[in-house]
């Protein structure tokens, strides 16, 4: 019979038992005695349990197996063997040393809890913060939205630079007099809340923007590409939407809330970072998605009452249509995961709408229109 | 000064286990999308724990990785809850639904508004800490005997805001009286089986340590006054004193701690001595940086050869295999940093702590008995959720 020194603790004190351990492999038995221990001590090697990751070399500690209430399953007496022959026989013919024991009902305990805090989270996102970034956007100062607007004016001229150098703003006279004359005219009639401040760049980008505070940029891009003079002005009032719906505001306070949030959930560690930006991206573009729809609506009703055809801002949907089906190679993005609707969808709306409307007149005349096309020579 | 009755604290982990234990789980964390941190620090505490012993009787840490998910998960729902109704009672009374304020009491109202939001997370925080430290004493154990702590983290949370507003308003000149209040609030809340720990001992005891602080204070104002008159002397000075001060808060630290050490007991006999050394610690610091920044430059340089050699001579097809190849160990490359912190920073310094602590009457020991095994803890969920406690 294999012998061995080692330390006993019963789990009642803190007193130490020097005992002799001895291994009866025939009847499957840890067994140990010592001076101070009243009784033998018979531990089953099915029950016999190696405490988890504990350091190699020297003794090892080990436990038994009980239903025990507490968080271990097992129970509280402790047994160190400091025999590495002893420690590494028993390592071969204990059967369940290293089994991780579990409560009954932990299972379910799991899912019950992960439900709620599902819940909770999905509350907090798509319905608190959303409501907090309504209320906090509606309370910000109009100077500080204004300055936090010009802020990402800057960081997108110089996301979209090329090469050295800013992008240049177009400031041609005549240009800038037809924009301002299709300003007024989407503009008279609707209840404007935002002092606009629209401006040009000299980009070749077919797009434009609202940033916070009544700012909006157009890029020559979409000047160049433009079917009509309607077609411009039908982008121009859905970004009126925008800052009139006050979206970019509204945009960067949600996010700023529930990044908070979600890197709560995730953990800050580098396994969190990467889940947490994809969480991000794909919170963000679903927020853009339904306030580009307002926007949408908005843009219409403008149209509708300075009597411009919607027809301008179809056509412009049926090209960036175009632009889309042209895209190299079939990767297909999720449709969530993109930040605006499918064109298809916006064309055919902006299209029955232009059916529905009265007699309309052109939102620029042709040398007006021609003026705003150089604004940038 | 060490006797028969005495037991000295010795710890035995190594670098390449815990290297291992440590990378390993950062990289189940990070497959997991960082569901794993639970198990991944229940797995190092375990090892840490196990390393250190005293008398030849290894501590042992029984949480498990599973309470501790649950525990997160219930402090998400609670977190959510308390933030999302704190909104609510704010906008309810009207606080923050002032769209454009127009008289000066709704401007206060609204900066108060941002305000309580914002520090409505500050007695958290502190909860957090209480209730983690709580749940890590309920899971230690040491010759199969608990430790324990009692209830009590609202009024440490309370506590704690009133002495770290006193400390800010002191200008830090407080700061020993808050120590010292804290840690003795949950120092005799603190049991070893049905032993009680008792801190003795005065606050303004724990001046004598602050001597090099001060000494950094001075000089940086000096350096600041002098400045005036001389630059270049004014600069040196202030270098110095900024030094002087990084160095005199650890050396604070440490002599705060073998001040308290030595007046703490355990039940009616048993006493301590702590002499961690702070030349020692910043030493530790010092060439675990070094080692570590210099593991790491050595990897990025190794790496950016072959890979760079490899995009010099290869086809297409070996570009994308080594693209692959090098994303995968670029993350690799991240994970193994933090392990290389707590393989040569974090475990020194523990062990350092650990062989410096003498424990004093060691047959007062023997008389302890069991106590009952806690169930309310709730796992330190707060704590993970806010993010509150180092790394392990």
């Amino acid at each position: 019979m294999q012998e061995a020194a080692g330390s006993y603790f019963d789990g009642l004190s803190a007193a130490k038992h020097k005992v002799v351990v001895r291994l009866d492999e025939a009847t499957g038995y840890l067994t140990f005695e010592g001076e101070s221990l009243k009784a033998v001590q018979h531990w089953r090697l099915e029950d016999l349990r190696l405490l988890a990751d504990q350091p190699g070399g020297g003794w090892l500690t080990f436990t038994r197996y009980t239903e025990h209430e507490d968080e271990t399953l097992s129970h509280e007496a402790r047994l160190s063997v400091r025999d590495g022959a002893m420690n590494a026989r028993l390592r071969e013919i204990a059967p369940r040393l290293k089994k991780r024991d579990v409560h009954r009902g932990t299972g379910m305990r799991v899912v019950k809890t992960l439900a709620a805090a599902i819940a909770a989270v999905c509350l907090m996102l798509f319905v608190i913060l959303p409501a907090m970034a309504d209320t906090l956007a509606r309370m910000m100062p109009r100077e500080r939205e204004v300055q936090f607007g010009r802020a990402v004016i800057a960081q997108v001229k110089w996301f979209v630079r090329r090469g050295h150098g800013d992008v240049a703003v177009c400031e041609a006279p005549d240009g800038l007099a037809a924009l301002k004359q299709m300003e007024v005219r989407l503009t008279a009639e609707m209840n404007m809340e935002y002092e606009l401040d629209i401006q040009v760049f000299d980009h070749p980008m077919v797009n434009a923007f609202a940033a916070p505070g009544g700012q909006i940029v157009i890029m020559r891009g979409l000047l160049d590409d433009a079917t009509s003079a309607d077609a411009v002005a039908g982008v121009l009032a859905h970004e009126i939407g925008h800052v009139e719906n006050r979206d970019a505001t509204r945009g960067a306070l949600r996010a700023a809330g529930s990044a908070g949030l979600i890197s709560m959930v995730f953990g800050d560690f580098s396994g969190g970072a990467l889940a947490v930006v994809l969480a991000e991206q794909m919170l963000e573009t679903s927020y853009t998605r339904e306030a580009e729809a307002k926007a949408d609506d908005y843009a219409l009703e403008a149209l509708k009452k300075a009597e411009v055809s919607g027809e301008g801002l179809a056509t412009f949907f049926d090209y960036v249509l175009g632009l889309e089906s042209e895209l190299p190679g079939a990767l297909e993005t999720p449709a969530y995961l993109r930040s605006h609707p499918p064109s298809l969808e916006r064309a055919n709306k902006a299209r029955s709408f232009a059916g529905t409307q009265g007699a309309t007149t052109s939102v620029l005349s042709d040398a007006d229109w021609s003026a705003l096309q150089s604004i940038c020579d | 000064m060490s006797t028969e009755s005495d037991i000295q604290g010795q710890y035995r982990g190594t670098r390449s286990e815990l290297f291992n234990l440590a990378f390993v789980t950062s990289l189940l964390t990070l497959v997991t999308l960082g569901i794993y941190r639970f198990w991944a620090k229940t797995r190092i505490r375990k090892y840490i724990w196990s390393s250190v012993s005293g008398d030849g009787d290894a501590f042992e840490y029984t949480g498990t990785g599973m309470e501790k998910f649950l525990g997160f998960l219930v402090a998400i729902v609670v977190l959510a809850i308390y933030l999302g109704v704190i909104q609510m009672v704010l906008f309810f009374f009207g606080i923050s639904f002032v769209a454009e304020p127009t008289s000066q009491a709704e401007v206060i109202m609204m900066i108060a508004a941002i305000y309580i939001n914002l520090f409505a997370l500050f007695p958290l925080i502190f909860y957090a800490a209480y209730r983690a430290r709580r749940y890590k004493m309920a899971r230690t154990r040491w010759r199969g005997v608990r430790f324990g702590m009692e209830q009590g983290a609202w009024g440490f949370a309370l506590r704690a805001c009133g002495y770290t507003l006193l400390t800010i308003v002191s200008l830090g000149l407080l700061a020993p009286l808050a120590n010292f209040k804290l840690e003795k609030y949950m120092a005799d809340r603190s049991w070893y089986g049905d032993a009680k720990f008792e801190q003795g001992g005065k606050w303004t005891k724990l001046y004598a340590a602050m001597l090099h602080v001060f000494i950094g204070i001075a000089l940086l104002i000096v350096g600041i006054v002098i400045a005036q008159a001389s630059v270049f002397l004014g600069m040196v000075l202030v270098i110095v004193g900024y030094g002087w001060l990084i160095v005199g808060s650890i050396y604070y630290r440490v002599h705060a701690m073998r001040y308290m050490a030595a007046n703490r007991t355990l039940g009616d006999e048993v006493t301590f001595t702590a002499t961690p050394r702070t030349g020692e610690l910043i030493k530790i610091l010092f060439l675990g940086s070094l080692i570590i920044i210099g593991i790491t430059f050595g990897i990025a340089i190794v790496g950016s050869l072959v890979f760079g050699g490899l995009f010099a001579v290869g086809s297409e097809a070996l570009m994308i295999v080594a693209g692959v190849l090098g994303a995968i160990l670029y993350i690799a490359f991240l994970v193994m940093i933090s392990a290389l912190s707590l393989v040569f920073i974090v475990q020194p310094m523990l062990s350092h702590f650990v062989t410096e602590l003498t424990v004093h009457n060691k047959d007062g020991l023997n008389t302890i008995s069991q106590r009952a095994a806690e169930t309310g803890v709730d796992a330190e969920g707060f704590a993970d959720a806010l993010d509150v406690g180092g790394a392990f």
